[in-house]
């Protein structure tokens, strides 16, 4: 019997591999496609070259001042000498130098208790865990402010560049996740007291926006005061920020409730758990999961909205590069290199934040799809 | 109202209760001297990249520092935007307000405050391209000009061009970094804006030397320190120690000198700083008050120059800030 001997294999056709394999199917694909091709490779061929050079191959990045932009022989691309040199005051604000070292125990400090979950052993999680998280906060801002501890006195009014941001997103969207689910919680209550002050109350932080909140804390609250009455401006912007998170939150939960099906609650009932047994250990773990990817959108957004604080003149990074452009000795039109820089340091850590919450999606998923 | 019912019941832990016993008093108490301050204009007042405060408002600032506690440096900047100046004067968070704000009927009169002089003679000017040759403002006529929307200076325009039966196209910008780059790109023949701000936009431009900004000035903005109504002792203090940084240039008084003047100047001289004649006493603070202005901060001239006068980037000319007899109507009372 002769035994069976396939041909070699062929190579693919030259036109479905490689290079051109790859174009003819992704670029080319149809006379439409390819025209569309054509057009964004065009725009960029043109408009790629000049944006390079300005950002890169011309852009001058030794120096201390402006001068080092202006000099004979400088590129005439960007300045990144403006960043460089108010990079202490894009991060950390006016904060006394000697004491920078806080804001950086701090920052390291907020990784920790993030990471804490992860890292504490399961049965430390909840007791340990969860109450550092709660009042970090609190002791964080009163590690800064000094007074406290014991260390130097540093008036809010010197807080300031992104580690503010962090600062104030982190510590708001903290203090709003216990809240929110309380007037969640509340919404759904039978009580009829309680059910409308909740709904009220995320109405009301639901339907007005954020600027006007803010101009409400730092504009109208000071007037309802006694005179000679004052609370510091960026205490009252944490809890403008905090009501309003809570607001928004507050609705995730509500979608993460609808979202049990009911069985759960009959089960617990018929257990003879308490009501707080019931919702905190049965249901709320459930809407946590449910509503995980809702959460962390919703901080993006919050993250994103503490750049509205320049209005209320409050130095977080953006309002610091505003006033970094007004300074009499780089008015030579930086603008550009600023808002260029803050909007890479956002979309990097909005960027790190999505890659966290989808690996913790991953992490949560107990879904019974096989 | 419910919402700050609410708010003020969570914010309890938060207050700072401060006596309402006087201005002065509370300075003294609590060591530092809060200031208004803007959020950044060029020469008026700027951070750097330090974090330090300098500028014309900010010198204001340090000079009433310096006659209440004796130490310029003693001053809280608080940064404030236009819209919330006024409040935070009214509710006591800050000593005095001194933030390019401009002097105005209703300001003074409805909103509970007082003006304490004029540290900066503003008014809207005009900037145009060195090539168009232009020397005065009156042959503008048919002109294109960039104006930044929304603001008192597209109104005073239309009110010259009106009253000098001219015509003009406004391009309208929205932000003083825009207006710039419209000048720039020549979308207009004629820039218009406060000249103080005209200064800060022209260094901006890349090649300064090629704009000039045109004599006329068409509207007053008498730009001042401002303080609580109802407290007179405070409201004399910040008008005093004003008076003082014009009244020292104007006995030739200056940092450098200070020291010589107070022991064996001319009686005026002495007078205001010190070594003779009871103004402090009069006032509620030490005999030296006007010294330590001087001797820290310097005479209004020596500010000026500094922060927005030939030594700093700006170069704008003295002007209407000059002294009176030097062709401006800067004018103090004498300290006697």
């Amino acid at each position: 019997m002769r035994e069976f001997k396939p041909l070699p294999a062929q190579p693919a056709p030259i036109d479905e591999v490689g290079v051109i394999g790859w174009l003819k199917n992704n670029l080319f694909s149809t006379p439409l496609n390819s025209l569309v091709s054509i057009l964004i490779i065009a725009f960029l061929a043109s408009v790629l070259p000049a944006l390079i050079d300005w950002l890169f191959i011309s852009a001058n990045w030794v120096g201390t001042s402006e001068a080092a932009c202006k000099a004979e022989g400088a590129g005439d691309g960007a300045c990144w000498v403006f960043v460089s040199a108010w990079m202490q005051q894009f991060i950390y604000g006016s904060y006394p130098d000697g004491e920078l070292w806080r804001i950086n125990t701090s920052l390291i400090a907020l990784g920790a208790v993030i990471a804490a979950p992860y890292l504490l052993p399961n049965e430390l999680r909840n007791s340990v865990g969860v109450p550092l998280f709660l009042v970090f906060p609190f002791i964080g801002a009163a590690f800064l402010d000094g007074r406290l501890f014991g260390l130097e006195y540093v008036s809010t009014d010197y807080w300031g560049g992104f580690s503010l941001n962090i600062f104030l997103a982190a510590a708001s969207i903290i203090i709003a996740f216990p809240l929110s689910f309380l007037w969640a919680l509340g919404r759904r209550s039978e009580m009829p007291f309680i059910k409308s002050v909740c709904i009220v109350l995320i109405e009301f932080f639901r339907g007005v926006p954020v600027l006007a909140l803010f101009f409400m804390g730092s504009v109208m609250l000071p007037l309802f005061f006694p005179e000679g009455t004052n609370v510091d401006k960026l205490l009252r912007v944490w809890i403008v920020l905090i009501l309003f998170m809570s607001g928004y939150m507050a609705e995730v939960f509500r979608g993460g409730f609808q979202a049990i099906p009911q069985g759960q609650y009959e089960a617990a009932d018929s257990l003879g758990l308490s009501y707080w047994q019931k919702t905190l250990l049965i249901i709320f773990p459930q809407v946590i999961k449910i509503s995980m990817p809702n959460i962390l959108a919703t901080f993006i957004m919050l993250f994103k909205n503490t750049t509205f604080l320049l209005i209320i003149g409050i130095f977080e990074i953006l309002s610091t590069t505003q006033t970094a452009l007004t300074n009499s000795n780089w008015l030579g039109g930086h603008a550009a290199e600023g808002y260029i820089f803050v909007a890479l340091v956002f979309w990097c850590c909005c960027f790190g934040m999505s890659m966290i919450s989808s690996n913790i999606e991953k992490k949560l998923d107990t879904s019974h799809r096989n | 109202m419910k919402l700050s019912s609410i708010i003020a019941a969570g914010l309890a832990v938060g207050l700072s209760f401060s006596a309402t016993a006087g201005t002065l008093e509370d300075v003294k108490k609590r060591g530092t001297l809060s200031c208004g301050v803007s959020t950044g204009l060029a020469g008026f007042s700027q951070k750097d990249e330090k974090g330090a405060w300098s500028g014309l408002d900010v010198d204001v600032c340090r000079a009433v520092a310096a006659a209440v506690l004796g130490d310029a440096d003693k001053v809280q900047y608080k940064p404030l935007t236009a819209k919330e100046r006024f409040t935070a004067l009214q509710s006591g968070e800050i000593d005095v307000l001194s933030r390019n704000t401009t002097w105005t009927h209703t300001r003074d009169t409805s909103l509970g405050l007082n003006f304490a002089g004029v540290n900066y003679y503003d008014g809207q000017g005009f900037m145009v391209s060195k090539k168009l040759g232009v020397k005065s403002a009156l042959e503008l006529d048919g002109a294109s000009a960039c104006i930044q929307a929304g603001t008192t200076t597209e109104l005073n325009m239309a009110d010259y061009f009106r009253a000098n039966g001219m015509k003009y196209t406004a391009v309208t910008f929205d932000t003083s970094d825009q207006t710039r780059q419209g000048f720039e790109s020549g979308r207009c023949d004629v820039l218009t804006s406060d000249q103080s701000q005209l200064y800060a936009i022209r260094i901006g431009l890349k090649d300064p030397s090629s704009a000039v900004v045109l004599p006329e000035v068409i509207s007053k903005e008498p730009l001042g320190p401002v303080v609580r109504q109802g407290d007179d002792a405070w409201f004399n203090i910040v008008k005093w120690s004003m008076a003082a940084l014009v009244e020292a240039e104007f006995l030739g008084v200056t940092s450098a000198n200070a020291d010589k003047m107070k022991a064996e100047g001319k009686p005026g001289q002495k007078r205001l700083l010190g070594s003779e004649g009871d103004a402090g006493e009069k006032l509620g603070l030490s005999a030296d008050w006007a010294y330590n202005i001087v001797k820290q901060v310097g005479n209004y001239g020596e500010s000026f120059e500094r922060n927005v006068g030939q030594d700093s980037p700006l170069k704008i000319a003295r002007g209407l800030n000059a002294q009176w007899n030097q062709g401006g109507i800067l004018y103090s009372p004498p300290v006697r």
